[in-house]
């Protein structure tokens, strides 16, 4: 994460509604094109609606587009998301190509994802299918019926051995040989 | 400075593009002042109705909102779909207290909300009867139908803007009934397999990562869990602390396992605080297991 990311919204990816499991609802349900008729920085805008506006109704019914033409103000793209929020693209100076992609980036989102930064590209709700950890997993079923304090269970579990177990283990062994040879 | 600018434009402060206008009129500061402060003392505004907006065409919206569901709706009945009866009863009202003798009463969804509850209902009952007991069932089916779940599945479907009531934004109410008045809807202008597919696709598909026991569990487990096991033939259970850990701290944790007294099985196991938490959730893992077995 870089410094210019520090101020924003971190977010998990979401679907609103299990969007797509049955069927996919285009979250994008109204735009509004509001541009001035004489202004030179609605030029693209204009020229968007005059040439390519149509075939973008066409290839999506199910967004109503709207435009208000205003005097002398700078362009703006209102996009309204199914999920109550509002989206304003200032358009300003942009040329027809860029209007069409504005408006095909709103229309593939969700919602308003400006000052949003996802904090990682795939999400789940069930990290684990394994279930929770429990004191319980994988305990030896002999400790059911062991009886505390026990001397046995009380001793640690890999413990090296101490000097005087050792010089004993060698006095056997000798014990041991010396009885082998006399007999 | 480029927003005072601006704001000077829009007040009409600058003749036309292209003049050169280098300072902000001293008018602008001391008015906007007074326009702050005038909202301030008008207080929080109630939210305004979408439709009242002069960007409004019902058309294009009612078109636009079923190419959305991806259905065809007969026109009268989309329309009237969205009507809420206190709505269409304080139009007929005010008409008649305008003297308008013409007018005539606007239909509204009480009637196809009611069909559609019913194509609700049976299409959740049939979906989920065949793999579970009935009492699972009507739990689900009570989550479904909630008023809660009904207003989310609508609102996420834009119904919001749409409805005709009496406030707004609508409440909650009104959002479950108009997406019940949608089904039935449908039901008038489409095949009953379609009507189906319809709540499968948006109100079944709500159920996807949940699980079916969060929904639904019994009030008294244990005793529950008994009543199917007599019925299966098993006349005692033993419940046997098998696992405790921690126990007089604030961390206690005991495990239980409910075994069959005569073929010594076990038929649940279950953690809790306590032993008597223990019991009863190793009582919901032997439900569970036994509806499985079914």
């Amino acid at each position: 994460m870089s410094n210019s990311h520090l101020f924003l919204k971190p977010a998990f990816i979401t679907t609103p509604g299990q969007n797509g499991v049955g069927r996919y609802v285009c979250q994008l349900q109204r735009v509004v094109l509001k541009f001035c008729m004489s202004h030179g920085s609605s030029r693209g805008v204009r020229e968007f609606i005059e040439t390519r506006l149509l075939e973008f109704v066409k290839e999506s019914p199910e967004v109503a587009v709207y435009l208000k033409p205003r005097r002398h103000k700078s362009p703006i793209i209102k996009a309204e998301y199914l999920n109550g929020e509002t989206q304003w693209v200032n358009a300003r100076q942009f040329t027809d190509d860029e209007v069409l992609k504005w408006l095909n980036l709103l229309k593939s989102q969700s919602s308003n994802r400006s000052g949003v930064r996802l904090r990682k590209l795939m999400h789940t709700d069930f990290p684990s299918i394994q279930g929770p950890w429990t004191p319980y997993l994988f305990r030896d079923p002999q400790l059911n019926l062991a009886r505390f304090p026990s001397e046995e269970l009380s001793r640690p579990l890999h413990g090296t051995k101490t000097a005087t177990q050792q010089l004993f283990e060698i006095f056997e062994k000798q014990k041991a040989a010396q009885n082998a040879n006399s007999s | 400075m480029q927003s005072l600018r601006v704001i000077s434009r829009l007040l009409g402060a600058q003749p036309l593009a292209g003049a050169q206008c280098r300072a902000v009129k001293r008018w602008v500061s001391p008015t906007m002042r007074v326009i702050v402060l005038r909202k301030k003392a008008l207080g929080p505004q109630p939210e305004q109705r979408r439709s009242q907006f002069l960007e409004w065409n019902e058309e294009v919206e009612l078109r636009c909102f079923s190419k959305r569901l991806g259905e065809e709706f007969e026109g009268k009945a989309l329309r009237e779909a969205f009507v809420q009866p206190e709505w269409a009863n304080v139009q007929e009202f005010q008409a008649r207290q305008a003297g308008d003798t013409a007018f005539e009463p606007v239909a509204h969804n009480r009637e196809l909300a009611e069909n559609g509850a019913q194509i609700i209902s049976q299409t959740i009952r049939g979906a989920y009867a065949p793999s579970y007991p009935s009492d699972v069932v009507e739990g689900i089916h009570s989550h479904l139908t909630s008023q809660e779940m009904l207003a989310h599945v609508g609102k996420h479907l834009g119904i919001k803007d749409l409805i005709k009531s009496l406030e707004y934004p609508p409440e909650e109410r009104s959002l479950a009934d108009t997406f019940r008045a949608l089904v039935g809807a449908l039901a008038l202008s489409s095949p009953p397999e379609r009507v189906q597919r319809f709540v499968e696709d948006f109100l079944l598909c709500q159920m996807v990562g949940k699980d079916v026991y969060d929904i639904w569990a019994p009030a008294q487990p244990y005793e529950y869990m008994l009543r199917l096991l007599q019925a299966k033939g098993v006349e005692q259970v033993e419940p046997r602390l098998c696992n405790q850990s921690a126990s007089n701290t604030i961390l206690a944790n005991f495990q239980v396992g409910l075994y069959d007294a005569k073929s010594k099985t076990c038929l649940g196991l279950g953690w809790g605080e306590n032993i008597k938490t223990a019991k009863e959730t190793a009582a919901l893992d032997a439900i569970q297991r036994l509806h499985a077995s079914d």
